[in-house]
């Protein structure tokens, strides 16, 4: 399975568009988000820290769904179904493909990670910093679920739009974009309940001092079992139909 | 059919001396009202290079799938060296080729081999898969941007990787021009001269003929044609007599010796012979024998003659089998 890993992991980082679009777009709209404001005071150093940890969630939202459509486009190939017939357990053939999901969010993360220390000056303890990136890391574990079951479900084309809206309504609501407290009442508290929204919060709540309140676990745990049930849903219909 | 009943009653179900790789068994498969598989039997043993014949929408393909584990019968068994296709699958003893794989992108071929061959318990070395394919050159090359027939190639090589002990292959040279199909089938050979056992299918009738020790001739879900290229030839009638009628009579043409069709064409009639010297003889004996011609029936006539009638066929292939 690490081997399987290993492969994915390596064909995703192979991926112009991946690495183009995937690490390039948080980056760039985290420079212009923090930048174009206006750079100093109080509120822009505040910023500068909150539009960090959005846009590495939303890098690191964007990998994981896109893991799914990888998915999608293994299926079209075939090449679920070569698989299926080497000695790998489908067990093994879907957690590693989730495992190297997992993997392909880090570089998203470090990325903007770095530029807020290293171009926004922003200061974190090292603890501060390590948190960040392990919870951030494990709090994708909800959306690789998610884009894989599309991937299981849909056609290649379809899984691509489909992963790419949920990461964009999952961005916006979730406040990744634009503080959620810019929002009307009513959709603040929409986005409280949101998965997007509390997997930011893992690392706001890193940055605000604390750690990740109980309730924030709570509403992570309850969309990955959601998510994670819809992609063992869509694996089964998948295999049945391969 | 013979064959068929020769090998299926190996008592000695998983044993490693069970000279049986493959056992179909009454195997159904249908789809609503299609019945694509419908009751096949067919056995292969270890070491043998076995050609499914067939058109298009034989069965073929549905076949294969159900070999693999990848489709379950309907109804019926299919047994691979003793056990379930699924635990042949995960112990690591079936490579294959299926029909409509394409390789990964963004691999390189060595990468692609590589990384299917150690999910095998015992694989063959990268390079030996590699040379066995005809790869060595494009081992560091990316799978996507090779042509249709390396691609292919490699699809075979991934197919090799395990070292497998059965290897299957689905219509593995469709899409290949003439060269292409040619370097595949060398490689084919190469393999199958390792003692490997291999079962393809194809709809071509000189591939079948040229790469197998053995073609089963299915046609509507059923084996109707179970033997070597010479043998399926014998058993539709071993000769096609044609002369010049030269407006004579065609009457009682049809109830010559050894004649089992007549077909009249232009000035011309075809009498398809199971006994090509005593239809010779009656019709010298009439005077017909202006252009006399006797032809050995070809494979395809053979195919043709089969799959037209899938029934009479299979009758034909049975009284062939015990010849």
């Amino acid at each position: 399975m690490i081997d399987y890993i290993r492969l994915e992991v390596r064909r995703t980082l192979r991926d112009k568009g991946f690495v183009i679009f995937g690490i390039g777009m948080p980056v760039v709209m985290y420079l212009l988000l923090t930048h174009i404001a206006g750079d100093s005071g109080k509120d822009a150093d505040a910023w500068k820290v909150s539009a960090m940890v959005g846009m590495a969630s939303y890098g690191a939202l964007g990998a994981a769904l896109g893991t799914g459509t990888g998915v999608a486009e293994d299926k079209k190939l075939g090449w679920l179904r070569q698989l299926r017939i080497t000695p790998l357990s489908p067990a093994r053939v879907v957690v590693g493909r989730g495992l190297s999901g997992s993997v392909t969010v880090l570089p998203a993360i470090a990325v903007v990670l770095l530029l807020g220390a290293l171009v926004n000056d922003v200061q974190l303890s090292a603890g501060q910093w390590a948190g960040l990136v392990v919870l951030l890391w494990l709090g994708t574990a909800p959306f690789t679920l998610l884009g894989m079951g599309n991937g299981y479900r849909l056609s290649a084309q379809a899984a691509g739009m489909v992963n790419g809206g949920c990461m964009m309504v999952l961005a916006i609501i979730g406040g990744l974009w634009f503080p959620v407290a810019a929002f009307p009442g009513w959709l603040e508290k929409i986005s409280r309940w949101t998965p997007s929204n509390r997997f930011a919060e893992l690392g706001w709540s890193i940055t605000a001092g604390h750690g990740p309140s109980a309730g924030t676990i709570l509403v992570l745990a309850a969309w990955l079992a959601v998510f994670g049930a819809y992609a063992v849903y869509a694996y089964r219909r998948a295999a049945r139909t391969a | 059919m013979g064959m068929t009943t020769a090998t299926g009653n190996t008592g000695t179900t998983g044993s490693a001396r069970d000279a049986t790789a493959v056992a179909f068994s009454g195997v159904v498969k249908t789809y609503g009202e299609v019945r694509a598989v419908d009751g096949l039997d067919l056995t292969v043993r270890r070491g043998e290079t076995v050609a499914l014949l067939g058109r298009n929408g034989a069965g073929k393909s549905t076949t294969i799938s159900m070999l693999l584990g990848l489709l379950p019968p309907t109804s019926g068994e299919v047994r691979l060296f003793g056990g379930t296709p699924e635990r042949a699958v995960r112990e690591g003893r079936i490579g294959a080729m299926l029909q409509d794989g394409r390789p990964i992108p963004r691999v390189t071929v060595r990468e692609l081999v590589a990384f299917v061959a150690a999910t095998y318990p015992k694989p063959m070395a990268v390079s030996e898969a590699l040379a066995l394919a005809g790869l060595e050159t494009l081992a560091g090359q990316r799978v996507d941007k090779l042509s249709g027939g390396q691609t292919q190639r490699v699809r075979f090589a991934v197919a090799l990787a395990g070292d497998p002990e059965l290897v299957v292959l689905d219509e593995p040279t469709t899409a290949l021009d003439v060269e292409g199909r040619r370097d595949f089938w060398r490689a084919m050979r190469a393999c199958a001269g390792r003692g490997n056992t291999v079962v393809f299918s194809t709809h071509y009738l000189t591939e079948a003929d040229e790469n197998a020790d053995r073609i089963v001739v299915v046609d509507r879900g059923r084996v109707v044609a179970d033997g070597t290229g010479e043998a399926i030839k014998r058993t539709v009638g071993g000769a096609l007599v044609s002369f010049d009628l030269a407006d004579g009579p065609t009457d009682g043409l049809a109830e010559l010796p050894g004649v089992t069709s007549l077909e009249i064409r232009g000035d011309r009639a075809l009498l398809r012979s199971a006994d090509s010297d005593a239809t010779v003889l009656a019709l010298a004996r009439l005077g017909l024998v202006r252009g006399l011609q006797v032809a050995p029936a070809s494979l395809e006539d053979a195919f043709l003659a089969l799959t037209s009638s899938a029934l009479e066929g299979a009758a034909a292939v049975g009284e062939g089998a015990r010849r």
